[in-house]
């Protein structure tokens, strides 16, 4: 069951009422990041951090190692008589190639994890919420009591109230 | 959804609800392009017509075609090239330094910053590859396995390190404006009909608002923020290097990164208030983009443009101090050599013009604030000029001193560079929202728009998680 709401103030209590109550509540749709709603209805802090710290050290690795392969262990290169393995001039590259690994491999891992890709056609809840509307959708299980529901959404300031039977 | 403060200005003025958030900032998407956007257009093609001619003659013809010689090697090409990769600057400073500061007066300009940090950047590539003067053989930097007798690059040169620098922050950038874009290509898919809906379907990859998505979303942005700001200063500083590391009286200064990192920020607001100043006007955004962020930007330029100015005098204090007579003659030839003037245009308009913007006045006149951003383009185009030419110019043999001028190629390069600059910012004018309509929705007080909703009920929102 959905209910559209037009002001991030009413979503954050409608759902912090709706998930003290007991009720299923499957996720909400805004325009805009509500700071700390995502606490509200129970989302996990995402490992996208750690992946990114994971990457960055991928990345330094390999900065490392290509630079010290290719002018130290593969074939030496006599310029101005400078040292062929020298650490501090390698680390300018090091670090650029950290932060691109980081960059693309915790955005790869972000589209993955919400499946995202280009071209793909999401079931949109409600086109309005990309907009100035925000969707509180709650599941609904045979136990859960239909008419309070539609109650609390309306109570708590709904504009529309509507059921989807596709799953979301 | 925020809570505003009565003493502040609001950083979104007109009382606007987020549908006319959506609706102002996609009318010129949604619209018949302006005649003034046609006209604008036109010339930049036109300009960018010039730009291809021009590197298509210097690619047939060859470097011979510039006014070079065996003195000064280096001149017009790396000049732009750094006038241009100092622009890109100010996009990825007001979008990631002012993210982790939490400055919410970015949201409305930070889109339109990006775009021009990307197409700065591209324009600073093409003037390295034609400066190689052989483009097609511009991926040597670059460490393949190689046929000439296993031959790999030289890690210990900065040319290099720019390579990876430069193409790393051009990449960078692009990933970061894009995961801005996405929200807001959303918004247009969703009011958008036939073969629109369908292409902006295609690069909304999905996108469905939903709260477990905004979470991954902070969270990226917050971290692309973090890895950007360190990288912004490292290129800047990459491609100071270029010139620090040598041993050239003028270049060989270790006041060099960070007198360039203040540099481009000077000239990157400078290019980003040449822009905002007329697109507010032209677009119609004057309620998102106020007063008060051309003030806060005029603040920025006379800090930079101040710090410029110190450097500029401690480069001069130390080469006096050094006591070594080549460093002393390389500063004293800049000021009062044959290229005095540039080196006075360069004072003049970065060091002492900014200093206006100590007034009231000069901060919150919009004309005049668009004069002085096209006198900081030009005092920061100067800087590398005279950076470049009057320490090559009189080098240590007087008899091989001589001077350098532009020929009509290399100026027609440069001129041109502004046409594919402008007519990529036009497109992008024309087919994205340029302001970040998901950021700014954040920012409006959530009361000011709905009142059929009691008031004491917002607000108890806004004490819970504002």
């Amino acid at each position: 069951m959905l209910g559209v709401y037009d002001n991030p103030d009413t979503v954050f209590a409608v759902t912090e009422k709706l998930v003290q109550s007991g009720y299923d509540v499957h996720d909400v749709y805004t325009p805009f990041a509500v700071h700390n709603l995502d606490k509200v209805i129970g989302v996990k802090r995402t490992r996208l951090s750690t992946a990114a710290f994971i990457f960055a050290m991928t990345g330094l690795l390999s900065a490392v190692t290509l630079q010290t392969y290719t002018s130290y262990f593969d074939w030496q290169m006599n310029i101005g008589g400078k040292p062929s393995l020298h650490i501090p001039t390698y680390i300018p590259i090091t670090f650029e190639l950290s932060i691109l690994f980081t960059a693309f491999g915790m955005v790869g891992c972000f589209f993955f994890v919400n499946r995202m890709f280009f071209g793909r056609n999401t079931d949109v809840i409600d086109i309005r919420v990309t907009d100035d509307r925000f969707v509180i959708a709650v599941n609904i299980h045979s136990k859960t009591d239909v008419k309070a529901l539609e109650q609390a959404f309306v109570s708590g300031g709904a504009l529309e109230v509507k059921e989807r039977a596709k799953e979301i | 959804m925020s809570y505003e403060s009565p003493i502040r200005e609001p950083l979104v003025t007109g009382g606007k609800t987020y549908a006319d958030v959506t609706r102002d900032i996609l009318r010129p998407l949604e619209n018949n392009a302006s005649k003034s956007w046609w006209i604008g257009f036109s010339i930049s093609a036109v300009v960018l017509a010039i730009w291809i001619a021009a590197t298509t003659w210097t690619m047939l013809e060859g470097i011979g075609s510039w006014g070079l010689n065996k003195t000064v090697g280096w001149a017009f090409d790396i000049t732009n090239f750094v006038f241009w990769v100092g622009i890109g600057h100010a996009g990825t400073l007001i979008s990631a330094v002012l993210l982790l500061f939490r400055q919410k007066w970015r949201m409305s300009i930070n889109r339109s910053a990006e775009a021009m940090t990307i197409f700065a950047v591209i324009c600073a590539a093409s003037f390295i590859l034609s400066h190689m003067g052989r483009p097609w053989v511009a991926y040597w930097p670059i460490p393949l396995p190689n046929a000439f007798g296993s031959l790999w690059v030289n890690f210990n040169s900065p040319l290099v390190w720019d390579v990876f620098a430069i193409s790393t922050y051009f990449s960078v950038s692009l990933v970061f404006w894009y995961i801005g874009l996405i929200p807001d290509i959303a918004t247009v898919r969703d009011r958008a009909q036939g073969i629109r809906k369908f292409v902006y379907n295609f690069f909304s990859m999905g996108w469905n608002g939903s709260t477990r998505t905004w979470h991954r979303y902070e969270m990226i942005s917050l971290i692309l923020a973090g890895i950007s700001t360190p990288l912004v200063f490292s290129v800047h500083s990459i491609v100071s290097m270029d010139f620090a590391t040598s041993l050239v009286p003028g270049w060989h200064t270790t006041i060099f990164p960070p007198y360039f990192v203040a540099g481009a920020i000077f000239s990157g607001f400078g290019m980003v208030l040449t822009l905002l100043v007329i697109g507010r006007v032209v677009l119609k955004q004057e309620e998102y983009i106020t007063m008060g962020h051309l003030d806060a930007m005029c603040r920025v330029v006379m800090l930079t443009g101040t710090m410029v100015g110190l450097a500029y005098i401690t480069e001069f204090f130390v080469a006096a101090y050094s006591g070594v007579e080549y460093e002393q003659y390389a500063f004293i030839n800049r000021a009062s050599g044959p290229y005095w003037w540039s080196y006075w245009i360069m004072m003049s308009c970065n060091l002492i013009a900014p200093q206006v913007f100590w007034t009231k006045w000069a901060r919150s006149t919009p004309w005049f604030i668009f004069l002085m951003s096209i006198i900081v383009n030009i005092g920061m185009w100067f800087e590398r000029f005279v950076i470049i030419v009057t320490s090559l110019h009189r080098d240590f043999l007087p008899s091989s001193w001589t001077m350098y001028a532009p020929t009509f190629t290399e100026v027609a390069i440069l001129i041109g560079s502004f046409g594919l600059f402008f007519t990529l910012y036009f497109l992008f004018t024309k087919y994205l929202p340029t302001i970040n309509m998901a950021e700014v929705k954040s920012i409006i007080p959530t009361h000011a728009h709905d009142d059929h909703h009691d008031t004491a009920h917002a607000e108890k929102g806004d004490v819970a998680h504002g």
